[in-house]
């Protein structure tokens, strides 16, 4: 029986986590799962719900689903997987991906929080404003060409994805691309802003994946038909930025995980087999050193 | 539903999305912003105190309020009717005890149904009773054919499609909490344990000993329903449970979970 070493072959089965404190996971699961079937034969995926930081550790990629950030965030803290969450985008950059509450907690700034704040995982070099189209009441639907959809059996890459906006955050501010590592100063001096503490990156290659500037994936214009009635919606610019991504973190406003269109999920899961590829190649390098 | 000010104020204080009360049928107390055909049937007469006052049907939606729970808990508005709910943007709650009353407010336009349970009682039996009636009538639709689900549609007076659509998933087309008596960490478990999605919990922490620390307690409970470890270190020293009704000894008249048609 031949036994092959991990690091040389190519990556066989990977295991993508879904955050599972609360929210949409569920969801999110089961559109992975339509995503995998999607996709060519290998690798093969494995796709776990994770509450504890042992499930994880056993993570190559994971999802923060939408849900509600303060909740969140105060069960991650209550369960101590908050330290572990952050080691696994931050000082490991794993790739991750958050929706909605997801994106406010991968934010290295958060603002309109109130008493006590809340805590970040932190990971993009954004700052996110919370509620940003207002109340439950202010939530919409918006069919939007996303430049980065892979097809699936039933949909072209070309047609629209209908995006689910509730009590929406928005990227506000882009923040220079953190060189020094550490927490972004000025963030922390605004009023009734939180930023998410600084971490070391583990090793030459995550150091690289954190450095990474960050790319701007959408945009809602504030033209929109569903936004003209939106009395709430301060108009800052002519356009939102509703999904960013740094490296291998990739953070979006919506909740895809509401529609049954596992475009993105198709997308993500191809990122997450390269960075899965790149590490195995970064780890076979430095062992033959 | 209580006074607004207090609902604004709750607003106000937290960041997490609040839900409301209103009474069975009192399609008033939610009209926040419902479409406007609906509202005026004929042109408002143009009196100026109605462009300066808030008008005194918008409430709940008015305030901004993220959910309504139509709840059999206030005295019900309407003796047959339940708020039409289908033209109202903000999401509505509505209580079940079986598959029959949760597909009929499916229909009326809910959006989330959960156990109707026994409201103020700290005695589970109920929701568990609710939710296992639930469980037990969606295995059945399953393993029906055609035939047998049109006629176990109009046994439990719902819309056929909407049960063939239940059949075919296993479970409610929309989420499903558990509410009415859940006490402990180990009654929200339970009842996630039993399938619900999420647990409602009122009188359970708010008259218990120690209110913040059974929140904590529960909150961790719901996530980690399935963790024997968690669960029996947040169940320890949790203070005073509230004082619990045996739900067994309650006169007829006074179950609410009557309410509601």
């Amino acid at each position: 029986m031949t036994v092959t070493s991990p690091a040389t072959s190519p990556a066989t089965c990977i295991t993508v986590g879904v955050l599972a404190l609360q929210g949409a996971f569920s969801e999110h699961v089961q559109l992975l799962r339509a995503a995998a079937a999607n996709t060519s034969s290998a690798p093969t995926f494995r796709f776990m719900e994770v509450r504890t930081p042992e499930q994880l550790q056993q993570c190559d990629g994971l999802i923060i689903p939408g849900g509600e950030s303060t909740t969140m965030s105060l069960v991650a803290a209550r369960s101590n997987i908050l330290g572990p969450l952050r080691e696994f985008v931050k000082v490991k950059r794993r790739p991750t991906w958050g929706t909605c509450a997801g994106l406010i907690l991968l934010a290295e700034s958060a603002n309109r929080t109130k008493k006590g704040g809340q805590d970040l995982i932190g990971g993009l070099d954004v700052r996110v404003n919370r509620n940003h189209f207002g109340r439950q009441t202010e939530s919409f639907q918006a069919n939007l060409h996303l430049p980065f959809l892979e097809s699936t059996k039933e949909t072209s890459k070309n047609d629209p994805y209908r995006c689910v906006f509730i009590r929406a955050p928005v990227v506000e501010k882009i923040l220079p691309s953190n060189k020094a590592l550490g927490i972004q100063e000025g963030e922390n001096e605004r009023a009734d802003t939180v930023v998410a503490p600084s971490k070391t990156p583990v090793d030459e290659l995550a150091k690289q994946e954190l450095e990474r500037e960050v790319e701007i994936m959408a945009t809602l214009s504030t033209n929109a038909e569903p936004l003209q009635e939106n009395q709430k919606h301060a108009h800052a610019g002519a356009e939102d930025i509703i999904a960013v991504r740094q490296g291998n973190v990739f953070g979006c406003s919506f909740h895809p995980e509401l529609t049954d269109d596992a475009r993105i999920h198709v997308w993500w899961l191809g990122e997450v087999v390269k960075a899965v590829e790149r590490r195995q190649q970064f780890e076979l390098a430095h062992r033959t050193k | 539903m209580s006074d607004p000010k207090m609902i604004k104020e709750i607003m106000d204080t937290v960041t997490i999305p609040v839900m409301a009360k209103a009474r069975i049928g009192h399609f008033v107390e939610c009209q926040v912003r419902p479409f406007p055909h609906l509202l005026f049937p004929l042109p408002l007469p143009p009196n100026p105190a109605t462009l300066t006052n808030p008008l005194p049907h918008q409430i709940l939606e008015a305030l901004g309020v993220d959910y309504i729970d139509e709840s059999e808990v206030l005295t019900p508005a309407d003796a047959i009717h339940h708020v039409s709910k289908h033209p109202f943007r903000i999401p509505f709650v509505c209580g079940c005890r079986g598959l029959g009353e949760a597909l009929r407010r499916i229909a009326e336009g809910a959006a989330m149904i959960r156990t109707k349970g026994e409201a103020g009682t700290g005695d589970v039996i109920e929701a568990v009773r609710h939710m296992r009636t639930v469980n037990t009538e969606i295995a059945r639709a399953k393993n029906m054919s055609e035939e047998e689900l049109r006629v176990y549609a109009k046994d439990l007076q719902v819309d056929y499609v909407l049960l063939k659509e239940t059949a075919k998933l296993g479970r409610l087309p929309v989420v499903n909490f558990a509410a009415g008596g859940v006490a402990t960490p180990a009654d929200a478990a339970l009842m996630m344990q039993l399938g619900c999605d999420g647990v409602f919990v009122g009188s359970g922490i708010f008259k218990s000993g120690d209110a913040a620390k059974r929140a904590k307690a529960i909150v961790q409970a719901v996530t980690h329903f399935n963790d024997h470890k968690v669960l029996m270190e947040v169940s320890m020293d949790l203070g005073e449970a509230m004082v619990g009704i045996n739900c067994g000894t309650m006169a007829e008249e006074e179950r609410l979970a009557k309410r509601g048609w």
